[in-house]
């Protein structure tokens, strides 16, 4: 990893925890809308790269359909969550629910195949699982308050601002060719 | 390939092809040194960079992947550790992005290999062992890009280590792990890998990284799955392999030594190992993570003179004292001159296949012809 790339990665990870503070210490409807927007555009930028990868590059690669699984799944995702800006707050929190839960189940699901095969990395991913277990079962808790959508984002943003950070300290294991 | 077989076994395959103790050491440095000419060293000693014939850990760590830095790893990659085997590979249905990632798959016996070896015809020793060291690893890095690419050099846990038992092998899953603090683990198969990394241009993708260092382990026979192979596993023979690069690195040099008309593909020297092959095997099928000692015992036997030990700055201070005019006639003087000529050629040859890949040589644009 590049040292522009460390420094883009530490200053991106301040930034969005700062954002993700605001939001848990101050949540109310104008924020919650400026979430399921920036959550709709990013979802649908990942999906859309994910789709053209898969058919310009990775349509000959072994296992590459799971990037086109992945790419038409974080696209559909986009589209919902864009759509979900003029109904109750009720339903989105169930959305919330089911996003959460299904992440963090694969996640586990992927350390349980990682730890198989690989020693090592199983343990961030599992723990990346059990976090987002935390806050499918944290919007359940709290269906009952208008807010709860976008604290509950708002933690997701520190969450993943801290793994940035600590990422962009994190040696990388590299095998030097001879 | 480590220094076991680009150091102490060039120096045996130089000696069986008729060079002198003198000659095969200068070879056999020279084809190591091919694995520590860093840019960063390059700086070191005040030579030109553009001679670079490898990138450190930081050096790859610190390089950008837009299509200029990509540009600078391919041109070292591909030419000097995954020679390209097939510039012209043909592939179905596939974007002309994911062809030039694909032709640069590296293998033995291609059209680069010929050139390669005519190129070091007639020219000082340290680019004979330049031309070894392309040659050998086009067996060691097959079927992996000298480019950075998840599509072409990812791999899967499709991984199972062949182990010799009886008059067949035993198959045993190989476990990865991220560790380059511990050595690898031969005795249960637990080796050390880079990192899956999604990103197509992440430097986790360069080369054989996803496939740790298996393929740099003479003994080692096992199969795989390859991420461009369509599905189609591969079984990796290296000591097979490690054979054929050996008997042809004999042939290539006698043959620059002015033994026959022209270097032709596919073609080893069995009859100058006859009466060493089960010596040699021995050492190629040994399960150990360096086979140096062996190599160099042999090698002292066959020549009857001591091998020093590989030092890297050993020509340091005959490059760095001598006068700018001079310096060209110093052993590294050469060897620099020798890296140019190879990368030059190599690039250009990926450059008129009509592959952006590898960018444009230097040497050609300023020169008007080839180096």
């Amino acid at each position: 990893m590049s040292v522009f790339r460390r420094i883009g990665l530490i200053l991106g990870g301040l930034a969005s925890g700062m954002i993700g503070l605001v939001m848990v210490l101050y949540p109310n409807d104008s924020k919650f809308m400026t979430v399921m927007l920036i959550l709709a555009t990013g979802l649908a930028i990942r999906g859309i790269k994910d789709i053209v990868f898969y058919f310009t590059m990775a349509k000959h690669m072994v296992g590459g359909k799971l990037i086109l699984f992945q790419g038409v799944i974080v696209l559909d995702f986009a589209i919902f969550t864009a759509s979900l800006s003029d109904i109750p707050k009720f339903y989105i929190l169930l959305y919330l629910v089911g996003i959460h839960a299904f992440t963090g189940a694969v996640e586990v699901l992927r350390a349980m195949e990682s730890k198989k095969f690989v020693e090592g990395p199983w343990k961030l991913k599992f723990f990346h699982g059990v976090v987002d277990f935390v806050m499918a079962l944290s919007c359940l808790v709290f269906i009952r308050y208008t807010n709860t959508a976008v604290v509950i984002y708002g933690i997701g943003l520190v969450y993943s601002s801290v793994i940035r950070i600590i990422g962009a300290f994190r040696k990388t294991t590299f095998i030097m060719i001879d | 390939m480590q220094e076991d077989f680009h150091y102490y076994a060039t120096y045996c395959a130089a000696f069986l092809a008729g060079y002198s103790h003198e000659d095969s050491l200068v070879i056999a440095y020279s084809a190591q040194f091919v694995d520590h000419c860093s840019g960063t060293l390059l700086s070191r000693i005040k030579g030109p960079v553009a001679a670079a014939t490898t990138q450190l850990q930081l050096e790859l760590m610190d390089a950008e992947t837009d299509i200029v830095g990509l540009q600078d790893i391919t041109r070292i990659w591909s030419s000097f550790h995954f020679l390209p085997r097939d510039l012209h590979a043909v592939r179905e249905k596939c974007s002309k992005r994911y062809l030039q990632k694909y032709r640069l798959i590296c293998g033995p016996n291609g059209d680069l290999v010929v050139k390669t070896v005519e190129l070091a015809k007639g020219r000082p020793l340290q680019s004979v062992g330049i031309a070894m060291h392309v040659l050998a690893d086009t067996w060691a890095h097959a079927n992996f890009a000298g480019t950075p690419s998840l599509v072409i050099n990812n791999t899967n846990y499709v991984f199972y280590e062949l182990i010799p038992e009886g008059e067949g092998y035993t198959e045993r899953p190989i476990t990865f792990r991220h560790k380059t603090s511990v050595p690898d683990d031969m005795e249960n198969s637990i080796y050390t890998n880079s990192l899956y990394q999604r990103y197509e241009n992440s430097i986790m993708n360069l080369g054989h990284g996803r496939a740790g260092h298996l393929p740099d382990y003479s003994f080692v026979r096992y199969r795989y799955l390859p991420a461009w192979g369509n599905y189609k596993e591969i079984v990796k023979d290296n000591p097979s392999d490690y054979m054929k690069a050996f008997t042809q690195m004999i042939y290539a040099m006698k043959y620059i030594r002015g033994d026959g008309d022209a270097f032709e593909k596919d073609t080893y020297d069995e009859e100058a190992v006859k009466a060493y092959r089960d010596r040699i095997r021995g050492i190629i099928e040994k399960r150990q993570l360096s086979a140096s000692a062996d190599w160099k015992a042999f090698g002292e036997e066959l020549s009857g003179c001591e091998i020093p030990d590989y030092v890297m700055d050993r020509y340091f201070d005959e490059y760095m004292d001598s006068p700018a005019g001079e310096k060209e006639e110093t052993f590294l003087g050469r060897f620099i001159n020798g890296a140019v000529a190879h990368k030059g050629m190599v690039i250009d040859e990926i450059f008129r296949s009509g592959n952006r890949l590898a960018g444009v040589s230097k040497q050609k644009r300023s020169k008007g012809g080839r180096a």
